[in-house]
């Protein structure tokens, strides 16, 4: 599809079947107020992150010459988001800055170990953001590989790879999640198994979209071409079959971060994700869950932060899929 | 009897699904390092003797295949293993939590079909208007909240704040009323459904926003097809033709969302349960995680996984005796 062509359709207001230039895609995702919205917050949201990651990793991504040092230390909106304060300093439960006995030095008040949560909330971003991104590439990889194989040859293959899928999906994510995490640990469950356990489980759902793709551009007469001239089986399928089932799986990868964020979330709620003292919205809510009586607070603000980070993809998401989809014409 | 022997066709396709989901907790339950007694044991100091009587006790000194096989026969019987924690059997523990879970997912969907239909279907008539708006940002927040916040903050607001509603455990309407103290069965079915109010909304909602997104988009397709312009062309009444027309056909995807969305709900439930102290089988997972209660996860695994299943097959089943076909004719 040539540019300019896909600029001119736009331009005249006119829009074909075949039209999928990614020019237009993302015109069109911008001129959708909600979508553009959910770009903002995932945007956000990822740079948040970014610098979140860049912060908590100064000494090593420096050979050891930031030890011990947080950008926290220059911006006075933020404490450690980590380090417990020595008894004596910081008050605990403080509720947020518009109560009565609230200040702005902790805008959202301070957690049960004397912690600035405003501080926790925001480097809390990194781990829901880079275990959402993570786990659903290999979801999407994984995915991608066995659905690919599985619609291109057909047949027994097809048969006992979509039996195998069928089979991961049976069990609910969350359950599989946890017992995966639990065993491969030994028993000492950390964020790290959380992430694999949860791109393994979605493998299936990504292997189901990539095949059905698959079968219907396995048909086109560019593949018989190509199979005409002599190109192995493997060069199609990376070069012309994967390529051309794209755009469904991308949306859906999209939409998918804001699931994983969901299920990660529970995972840390429940003791098998995010270990303390790392700051994750999950793991907060779970300490939290013992405060539900004298601190009201401690239980609201990581929801809204992930009410808010997974608004944000599915927006996001959903105005891909609009912009991909000529079907759909609202 | 076309059905009869479509239902026996998915039964038998299950069969090898319900292996896989075996053999899958089997390895998964075998991956740990070290040997499963030892590492039920969280690495505390034992005897290495009593460690090979409890081997051989429990059959754990065979190969890998023939323990599955030994598992898998009395699986067949009914004979899920004994806990070893707990010193019962497997599926004595099971059955005892079994109903809990089955109420409060049952319910959980009934909450979430009542709402989603009807919203689904006015958002789609009146599309494009206030109506379609709010519904839509009401699905929007429904699959962007985790269920278990959700929970927390009705217990929050209806617990905690106003004490309307109990905030933990559920009432079993099988159990007679005087086991509760109840005085009658109205008090106990009114105690049954104040217990179970905040635990099913928390765990529907999601089940709630996404069928709601499906029948809009279904209805709105529904709306636009030949057969709707035929029956506005023949002068059926606009209302007759969304109840019986657009309707109809719009249920169809719905069923299939029902059975497959199941795998989330139950899934959702192990978090409900630990939100609201509910003794369900999720309470039960999260419990023999914690202990490390191999018999009994694997147990908990396979019975889940086959809920899932036999959810599927129903729909599918159900599927099948709703005619997607429209006639005209006799509802002139």
């Amino acid at each position: 599809m040539a540019v300019g062509e896909s600029q001119l359709e736009t331009d005249t207001g006119s829009r074909t079947e075949v039209d999928y230039g990614w020019r237009h895609t993302v015109s069109t995702v911008m001129g959708d107020t909600t979508a553009r919205w959910g770009f903002y917050i995932v945007a956000f949201v990822f740079l948040v992150s970014a610098y979140t990651m860049v912060d908590s990793n100064l000494a090593r991504l420096t050979f050891g010459a930031f030890e011990d040092f947080t950008f926290a230390e220059w911006l006075p909106i933020f404490d450690h988001p980590e380090r417990i304060p020595p008894p004596g300093e910081g008050e605990s439960n403080v509720p947020p800055a518009f109560h009565a006995e609230g200040s702005m030095a902790n805008p959202l008040g301070t957690d049960p170990a004397g912690r600035d949560y405003f501080t926790r909330i925001v480097y809390g971003a990194q781990v829901s953001v880079s275990v959402g991104v993570v786990s659903t590439l290999i979801g999407f990889v994984g995915g991608t590989i066995i659905g690919a194989v599985s619609g291109f040859y057909g047949g027994k293959v097809d048969d006992a790879l979509m039996r195998a899928v069928e089979t991961v999906y049976a069990i609910p994510p969350l359950i599989l999640i946890i017992v995966f995490t639990v065993f491969v640990s030994g028993g000492s469950p950390d964020i790290i198994y959380a992430v694999f356990g949860v791109g393994i489980a979605f493998i299936p759902v990504f292997a189901r979209i990539i095949r059905s793709e698959v079968l219907s551009v396995r048909e086109m007469d560019y593949i018989e071409a190509a199979r005409a001239s002599g190109v192995k089986n493997r060069d199609i399928i990376r070069r012309h079959v994967i390529p051309n089932s794209f755009a469904p799986v991308l949306v859906y990868a999209t939409l998918q971060i804001g699931v994983t964020i969901l299920i990660v979330a529970g995972l840390s709620f429940l003791g098998y994700g995010a270990q303390p003292p790392t700051p994750d919205w999950g793991q907060m809510l779970s300490v939290s869950h013992g405060y539900m009586h004298s601190n009201v607070w401690l239980s609201i603000w990581p929801g809204v932060a992930i009410l808010l980070t997974i608004m944000g993809f599915n927006l996001f998401g959903d105005g891909l899929q609009d912009a991909l989809d000529p079907r759909i014409d609202d | 009897m076309r059905l009869l022997r479509y239902t026996l066709y998915r039964l038998l396709q299950a069969i090898p699904v319900l292996i896989g989901v075996t053999l899958i907790t089997f390895v998964l339950a075998n991956l740990a390092p070290g040997d499963p007694v030892r590492f039920m044991l969280h690495g505390q100091e034992v005897d290495e003797e009593l460690i090979r009587t409890v081997e051989r006790r429990y059959g754990l000194d065979r190969p890998l295949h023939e323990r599955y096989l030994v598992y898998m026969g009395g699986v067949l019987q009914g004979d899920f293993g004994h806990s070893i924690h707990r010193n019962r059997p497997v599926l004595d523990l099971m059955l005892a939590r079994i109903g809990p879970t089955l109420l409060l997912v049952v319910s959980a969907y009934a909450f979430a079909l009542a709402t989603a239909i009807p919203l689904g279907i006015l958002a789609a008539k009146r599309r494009n208007q206030p109506e379609d708006h709010v519904s839509r940002i009401v699905a929007l927040v429904g699959v962007s909240t985790p269920s278990f916040w959700i929970g927390i903050m009705l217990i929050l607001l209806f617990a905690v704040t106003l004490g309307w509603l109990p905030s933990s455990g559920l009432v079993y309407p099988w159990w007679p009323p005087e086991t509760y103290g109840h005085s009658g069965y109205g008090e106990h079915a009114l105690e049954t459904v104040r217990h179970l109010l905040l635990p099913m909304i928390a765990l529907g909602t999601l089940q709630m926003a996404t069928l709601m997104r499906v029948e809009r988009t279904q209805m709105i397709n529904s709306l636009q097809g030949e057969y709707v312009k035929l029956a506005r062309a023949y002068g059926v009444p606009e209302r007759t033709i969304l109840r019986k027309h657009a309707f109809r056909a719009a249920q169809l995807p719905i069923i299939t969302i029902v059975g497959l969305n199941l795998s989330t709900a139950l899934g959702g439930a192990v978090l409900i349960e630990y939100v609201f102290n509910i003794n369900g089988m999720g309470r039960l997972f999260l419990e023999a995680i914690q202990q490390l209660d191999y018999q009994l996860i694997m147990g908990i695994t396979i019975v889940i996984g086959t809920m899932f299943v036999v959810g599927v097959i129903i729909t599918d089943i159900s599927y099948a005796y709703i005619d997607p076909r429209v006639t005209y004719g006799e509802e002139e």
